[in-house]
């Protein structure tokens, strides 16, 4: 095991090689098997899934109240809870309040919805600080949250899974769910970011008869 | 004081690395899939909620694996290693450990075919294929995951609008508390339906099921002014026995 402090890259890559070439020998591990996780994560499990709650919520009010009263049982009306967010909690934002989530135990992230999280969620700046500064740490995203503004931030330490309902970008006025959905990024419903208003020109193409 | 528990507000770190893919590293991809497919044949899936027909998958894996493990592995290592290693490499370090602790394989085997592939990195090529009954079984475990949503036996101790305080207590080898928020005091904000489990019982008194509780806490009742802010609200979601009244 010396040599791992020499290469370290390739040697990761090859010790996982190992174990994973003994686990297939012995059949406790099955490379198909693997491979249709990291398919159904890379592919079919991801931030589209939270964008239809999102978009739906946005144009469906009475959807809305449900989500917001009771998160897994209006997620389950769309089919989409899951693995790792089988009890959701759905958190608005508004003119007044600013959601935003974390994991500091660990890397608690709703899977079914919002895919795996990206490496920034995971990193020690990001666990340690969100929790103590957000506003600083949101500043680093390019988001001011202005000192009026109420910051909540939400630590997911149990098993609740936090899914920020943004606010509706301005310019929107008559898009339909599937085209508010685009608009609806990862970082929007991690509390990161906010949805911008679709560009100019889009909104003239779309909006026209 | 084991350093893992008390992420929260530490100071000195850098900015945020906006690395925004999910895998850095093609490996990181297998050894995520290794995880996740343990998780998804654990032996305690057939008493779980929903509960899997998991005796009748024909995996070889015969184990109880769920992120309690994962997560008391990362715990229980030299925290300065803890901070040294990469993500997913910790979870290497857990999952070769534990293998070769039930006796799957042996350290010796591990380190013999480690040491193939960094002489001959395409030594022994990975066979591909595998019994679909094993693929239906992880693709409804993504599906419906694994609840701990128990029903609840006993009446919540504490009530919305209850000022609480979190116990100091002895992590152990695993916790659900993160530091900073020890011997804080906390209103509560929501009392969950139902009660909830965890996949084992810890050494703090998790694992049997209770109810659990979302907290308010001012950022100013546990951060020096300084250091934060007096319009912001930090929320967690804490079981029971971790609580006491105030």
């Amino acid at each position: 095991m010396s040599s791992a402090h020499e290469h370290p890259k390739a040697d990761i890559a090859l010790r996982v090689k190992a174990i994973e070439s003994l686990l297939v020998e012995k059949g406790i591990v099955e490379p198909a098997a693997l491979d249709t996780i990291i398919d159904a994560y890379e592919h079919r499990i991801g931030p589209h899934s939270g964008a239809r709650i999102v978009a739906k919520a946005w144009t469906d009010p009475a959807f809305k109240q449900r989500l917001l009263a009771d998160g897994t049982g209006a997620i389950a009306e769309l089919g989409l809870t899951g693995f790792s967010s089988e009890h959701m909690v759905v958190v608005e934002n508004t003119p007044a309040v600013h959601n935003l989530i974390v994991c500091t135990l660990c890397s608690c992230y709703p899977w079914a919805i919002l895919g795996l999280p990206p490496t920034w969620y995971k990193s020690f700046a990001y666990r340690s600080r969100a929790v103590i500064d957000p506003r600083s740490v949101l500043q680093e995203f390019g988001l001011e949250i202005s000192e009026q503004v109420e910051v909540r931030v939400w630590d997911s330490n149990a098993d609740l899974r936090y899914l920020v309902l943004p606010e509706r970008p301005a310019g929107t006025e008559g898009m339909t769910e599937e085209q508010l959905s685009v608009l609806v990024t990862r970082n929007a419903m991690i509390g990161t970011a906010k949805v911008d208003s679709p560009k100019s020109e889009r909104v003239a193409s779309e909006a026209a008869p | 004081m084991k350093l893992q528990h008390h992420i929260g507000g530490l100071e000195g770190l850098d900015p945020i690395n906006f690395e925004t893919k999910v895998f850095v590293e093609p490996w990181e991809k297998r050894i995520f899939g290794i995880h996740t497919a343990m998780m998804a044949l654990s032996n305690h899936l057939g008493e779980s909620r929903p509960n899997y027909p998991i005796g009748q998958v024909p995996t070889q894996f015969k184990s109880f694996w769920t992120w309690g493990h994962l997560r008391m592995g990362a715990e229980g290592m030299n925290p300065f290693e803890y901070f040294r290693l990469r993500y997913y490499e910790k979870w290497l370090g857990g999952i070769s450990g534990f293998f070769v602790e039930e006796g799957y394989i042996t350290q010796e085997e591990l380190d013999a075919r480690t040491a193939q592939y960094l002489e001959d990195s395409e030594a022994a090529p990975l066979p591909s294929g595998g019994d679909p009954a094993i693929d239906d079984q992880l693709l409804k475990y993504l599906t419906e995951g694994d609840s701990p949503l128990r029903p609840s036996t006993d009446t919540p101790k504490f009530s919305l609008g209850d000022r609480v305080r979190v116990k100091q207590v002895l992590s152990g080898d695993h916790t659900r508390l993160p530091g900073h928020i020890r011997g804080r005091a906390a209103e509560v904000v929501k009392v969950y339906e139902g009660a909830f489990t965890y996949f084992f019982p810890t050494a703090d008194g998790i694992g049997t099921p209770m109810p659990v509780y979302s907290l308010a806490f001012k950022a100013t009742d546990l951060w020096n002014k300084a250091l934060t802010d007096d319009n912001m609200v930090y929320y967690n979601d804490i079981f029971e026995v971790y609580l006491e009244a105030l």
